[in-house]
């Protein structure tokens, strides 16, 4: 047995840095919130005078967007590609405004109302019927009544109806209990109280949010990183923290990480640095899936030859997380691998299976 | 005295209105402004009264070297307030730097665009630091929302870091030096009184160190070669062209929003920004609630007071409006956070807001300014080649005089001039015919119409070859405008197309998606790279880049085409045909890889997902190019002859390798032995696409071929005696029928069993 928990909640693992922040908070606070907007956006933006890490890469304006959304009456939509760090943006924005970003609601086919709002504990509410004590009370519920940020992650993969339960919550600010009476009935939300919802654009699943809820909510897209030195630099650090983890003594070397990542981008976009236009995989290329791939062209050069990964590593693995199992981007991954033309991956081409 | 140096940003409210207030204050002996010297003794055309924006326009043209060149004036450039201001407390005004043709302005196509872009690493620094998005969104932050407190410090703070010990360009050295030159001479000559020099701001610290010593007399004005033509003068301009979301090198972006924030200040200018947004949109049907101007205006307050503005800025009201009116996941990020030109496939209500920004504000010169020298040089050249009346006019291109006409009335022709038509002559798909005809007919519509072509270059040509490189931008990926666009520059002779035309070009045969509309394009190139000679285009290189770009694109595409059994489509089998000519005729000069292609050649022609034409094309592209075909040819053939497939899949292969079809032993036979077992209903299918295929052989090889199988098949009687019919085609045809019918009924009764 040990407790080391595989990864802490934000809170917990910036603590530190949110304490500095706390201290040195001179701004403003919009009422329930536990920093000022400001510092907050330091928080995810960084502050080297403060040793606060920079957390978030990406335009500076869209935090600046994201947490003036979370101090109006809208909720926060974040939207985008699987792997653009919705999630983390998500959870340091929760960690940020209220200090915990442990009310979660994980979004699927399987979420009920009951995991949304609240449920019974069966034994009391036998026993002593429907009462305070009896209640359990699920995120949305704890969030309205302390006033805190509730995060739903993947709204869009819940059934429209359990979706609609967030409308009168975001636009009364109320979430009525029926089951109780008197003052209990009625849990109206606190200063403070707000949702950061996130959706990825490949379920095509926002679409199937109705229009009502749609209006309660300020939609903003998180893109993959612009900037080919600054995800670099990101897969490089991810995938040497990995391949640590990993025990792997030799990492890949810089160049097979640059095509790794060129490779990425161009397959992402459907556009080659040239500024050709190529094909766009129907497959999942973010940043994330470029640190696994990396991982991995690390874990078969070491494992098996006992030397950093090549090329040939890499193109060995691009079958497995770019084309999936669909033929029809294996066939343009090989297109793209011909054409072009020359260099290591080119060289490398034949070994694409299938 | 020494003088007071203000760098500005160009097109800056914050900055005009400090340079109008420091003259004022002054009241200076000299004011000198960042702006082409020779046209110090014309200042007085720039002051006639216009309404702004304008430019000065500098056409140069020598026998290496063509250029054309941009320096815009709005109401708001500190340029303009320092002419204006000056002019009021008498000062003597003066444009300081080297004039838009010289060598060191070469690569300047917007003389007001910001020289600090080219020397980014200081301001992305800025930028993190301050944590904005991007170098505009910084400049509002610092400059133009802050109360104008202190600006002038804050301005030279800002430049002197910005220029920081960054290694300047030798052509930003020798304007420098050609500025502090005349900043020496004016303080000389003013004695104790006040000088005011206005430049750009990065060019600020190198003239305050250069000012200091050297020669003091007046400069002298630099003279272009003697070959050179050259002629500066002022043209209307318009908002769209000032804004940087569309354009290249320009300065600051959204100019309609800077024109309010210079009018009325940033509290109107913010409103004003909402309503033009607002206004748009709802003219476009598109929903805009009163709860969401209300979000909007509570985002944007809410954004200014994160950020520390006193007002919302520009980037505020835009965030608070994108907030509150983007619905849905975006596909491409937003343009002001991103900077540069606006991206396609952007939302709409992204687009509009953009375009409200921008404005549609167009300049109009006083009636009173000098008419654009090309309709001097029209009118001149008109007379000079005696096409100056009306009429017919048939030019043989062949000789050179006629040759030196044609080009003259495809240049009008291509600005637009009223009056100019040609009837018949070499258009770029066609058989290159020699000749021309024209119809002129003089018009009162010309003069208005050259006057505003005037804006486009000094000369004909000139103007011409801007007029094309426009629309070549304009045009991205539509190949087919694009061939017809690069013959109509050879047919003007406007010579070789240069720099950012290419790139364009090149972008736009990068992004191309249609097969058979980048066949004709690279077709219309190749001919053109071939027949340099004849052309006279000069172009050499230029197409030869060009030709390389669409042939790697093509395999690219053909590579990409699936979809199974469709009709031929010549246009496809052409883009075929134009890959392997240039592969036949230009691999070697330029280089490219014929490996890769017969590579893409043997993969299309093995696909089975692949259309039949362009399987037998790629059949043929690797039989052609090898000499021998890749596969045994008769198998390939053999295995795609089913009646749905042959003829298309022969269309493709004769077009590509007609030759070796007709040379190889056994091909015909083959194919006569195929056609002959094919049943009745199924020839009948076949036919249509069959005689496409055969189509493909001139007429002499039909006639070839089909004397071949005469003699196979009946030893010795001549073809046309087979050809001729005595019955008509109606009568044999129903004969057929009627035998298909007995054998049917035999047939059926047992009767025959074959």
């Amino acid at each position: 047995m040990n407790d080391h928990v595989q990864r802490p909640p934000a809170e917990v693992r910036y603590a530190d840095e949110l304490a500095r922040l706390r201290d040195a908070d001179d701004g403003a606070r919009p009422p329930g919130w536990a920093l000022s907007l400001r510092a907050a956006r330091r928080f995810v933006i960084g502050d080297e005078k403060l040793g606060v890490t920079r957390k978030f890469v990406g335009d500076p304006s869209l935090i600046d967007r994201a947490l003036v959304t979370l101090a109006t009456s809208r909720g926060l939509m974040l939207v985008g590609e699987p792997g653009t760090a919705k999630s983390l943006l998500s959870e340091l924005l929760a960690a940020a405004v209220s200090g915990t970003s442990t009310l979660t609601i994980q979004g699927g086919a399987a979420t009920t109302e009951d995991q949304i709002k609240y449920s019974w504990n069966y034994a009391l509410l036998v026993a002593e019927g429907p009462s305070p004590r009896s209640l359990v009370a699920a995120p949305l519920l704890r969030g309205m009544a302390e006033g805190r940020v509730v995060r739903f992650e993947e709204i869009t993969r819940c059934p429209l109806e359990v979706q609609d339960c967030l409308l009168s919550p975001l636009s009364d600010r109320v979430l009525a209990i029926p089951e109780l009476t008197g003052p209990d009935a009625m849990v109206f939300a606190r200063e403070g109280f707000s949702v950061i919802a996130t959706a990825n654009t490949r379920d095509r699943g926002v679409n199937e949010m109705s229009a009502a809820l749609k209006r309660r909510f300020n939609f903003e897209t998180v893109f993959p990183i612009a900037d080919f030195g600054t995800e670099l630099s990101l897969v490089e650090a991810e995938a040497t923290a990995l391949l640590q983890r990993s025990g792997v003594g030799a990492l890949p070397h810089r160049d097979v990480l640059e095509v790794l990542v060129r490779a990425f981008r161009e397959l992402r976009q459907g556009q080659t640095a040239r500024g050709d236009a190529t094909d766009r995989l129907s497959g999942v290329m973010s940043t994330a899936e470029a640190v696994s791939v990396a991982h991995a062209v690390g874990l078969r050069g070491w494992f098996l030859r006992g030397e950093p990964g090549t090329a040939a590593d890499l193109v060995t693995c691009l079958a497995g997380t770019a084309a999936k199992d669909s033929p029809d981007d294996l066939a343009k991954l090989r297109r793209y691998l011909e054409h072009q033309g020359s260099g290591p991956l080119y060289d490398a081409r034949h070994l694409l299976p299938g | 005295m020494t003088a007071t140096f203000i760098g500005v940003r160009h097109h800056s409210p914050a900055c005009a209105r400090l340079v109008a207030d420091t003259i004022t204050a002054l009241r200076p002996a000299y004011v000198l402004v960042e702006g082409p010297a020779d046209m110090n003794p014309r200042l007085g055309e720039l002051l006639l009264g216009h309404d702004l924006p304008i430019a000065v326009y500098t056409g140069y043209r020598d026998a290496e070297r063509r250029h054309g060149s941009w320096a815009p004036l709005c109401d708001y450039s500190p340029e303009w307030t320092a002419l204006t201001a000056g002019r009021d407390v008498g000062a003597e005004v003066r444009f300081i730097d080297l004039p838009a043709w010289h060598p060191a302005l070469a690569d300047v196509r917007n003389r007001y665009a910001d020289a600090e872009a080219r020397y980014a690493e200081v301001t992305e620094r800025l930028c993190r630091d301050f944590a904005v998005d991007n170098p505009d969104a910084l400049w509002d932050h610092l400059f133009e929302i802050e109360p104008a407190d202190g600006l002038a410090d804050r301005l030279a703070a800002y430049f002197d870091l910005v220029r920081g010990d960054a290694r300047t360009a030798p052509d930003d050295e020798a304007r420098e030096a050609y500025m502090a030159h005349w900043v020496r001479a004016a303080v000389a000559d003013a004695g104790d009184r006040p000088v005011v020099v206005v430049t750009g701001g990065f060019h600020r610290p190198a003239l305050v160190r250069f000012a200091e010593e050297g020669d003091r007399t007046w400069p002298e004005l630099p003279q272009p070669p003697g070959d050179a033509v050259v002629g500066s003068y002022l043209v209307p301009y318009s908002f769209r062209r000032l804004d940087a979301f569309d354009g290249y090198q320009s300065g600051m972006p959204s100019p309609a929003y800077y024109q309010h924030l210079w009018e009325s200040g940033p509290h109107e200018a913010a409103r004003g920004l909402t309503e033009a947004v607002t206004a748009r949109l709802r003219g476009r049907g598109q929903p805009v609630s009163t709860a969401d101007l209300i979000a909007a205006r509570a985002t944007a307050e809410g954004l200014a007071a994160v950020r520390g503005h006193v007002h919302p800025a520009r980037v505020d009201v835009l965030d608070g409006l994108a907030s509150a009116l983007v619905g849905e996941a975006l596909d491409t990020p937003l343009p002001w956070a991103t900077g540069g030109r606006i991206r396609p496939g952007g939302h709409p209500v992204i687009v509009e807001m953009v375009a409200a920004l921008s404005g549609d504000r167009v300049g109009r010169l006083h009636p009173s300014t000098p008419l654009p020298p090309l309709v001097h040089a029209v009118a001149d050249r008109l007379r000079a080649t005696g096409l100056g009346g009306s009429g017919e006019v048939r030019l043989d291109l062949g000789k050179p005089a006629d040759l030196d006409r044609s080009r003259l009335l495809h240049r009008l022709r291509v600005l637009a001039i009223p009056g100019v038509v040609r009837d018949s002559g070499p258009g770029p798909g066609g058989d290159p015919v020699p000749a021309e005809q024209w119809t002129l007919t003089d018009s009162d519509d010309r003069l208005p119409a050259l006057i505003e072509a005037g804006g486009y270059g000094v000369d004909p040509e000139e103007a011409a070859a801007a007029v094309l490189a426009e629309r070549i931008a304009a045009t991205p990926g539509d190949m087919d405008v694009l061939a017809g666009l690069l013959f109509d520059a050879a047919l003007c002779g406007v010579g070789a197309l240069t720099g950012q035309v290419l790139d364009d070009l090149a972008r736009a045969v990068g992004a191309a998606a249609d097969l058979g509309s980048l066949g004709r394009t690279l077709a219309v190139a190749l001919a053109m790279w071939r027949h340099d000679g004849l052309f006279h285009t000069g172009g050499g290189p230029a197409f030869g880049a060009l030709i390389a770009a669409a042939v790697r694109r093509a395999l690219w595409l053909a590579e990409g085409v699936r979809g199974g059994p469709a009709p031929a489509d010549p246009k496809r089998i052409g883009a075929m045909a134009a890959v392997r000519d240039a592969l036949v005729h230009a691999a070697a000069p330029l280089g490219l890889d014929t490996t890769a292609a017969l590579g893409v050649a043997d993969r299309v022609a093995a696909c089975h997902d692949a259309p039949p034409d362009l399987r037998g094309a790629a059949f043929g592209l690797g039989w052609s190019l090898r000499g021998t075909a890749a596969a045994d040819p008769g198998r390939a053939v053999r295995g795609t002859f089913t009646p749905a497939l042959a003829g298309d899949w022969l269309a493709g292969l004769f077009a590509l390798a007609r030759e070796e079809v007709l040379h190889t032993p056994g091909m015909l036979e083959l194919l006569d032995e195929l056609v002959e077992a094919m049943t009745d209903d199924g020839f009948l299918i076949a036919l249509p696409a069959l005689r496409q295929a055969f189509g493909y052989f001139p007429p002499r090889e039909r006639h070839l071929i089909a004397a071949r199988l005469v003699r196979l098949r009946t030893g010795g009687t001549s073809g046309p005696d087979l050809m001729r019919l005595d019955a008509t085609p109606e009568l044999v045809a129903a004969g057929m029928r009627l035998d298909e019918r007995v054998d049917t009924a035999l047939r059926r009764e047992g009767l025959i069993t074959s």
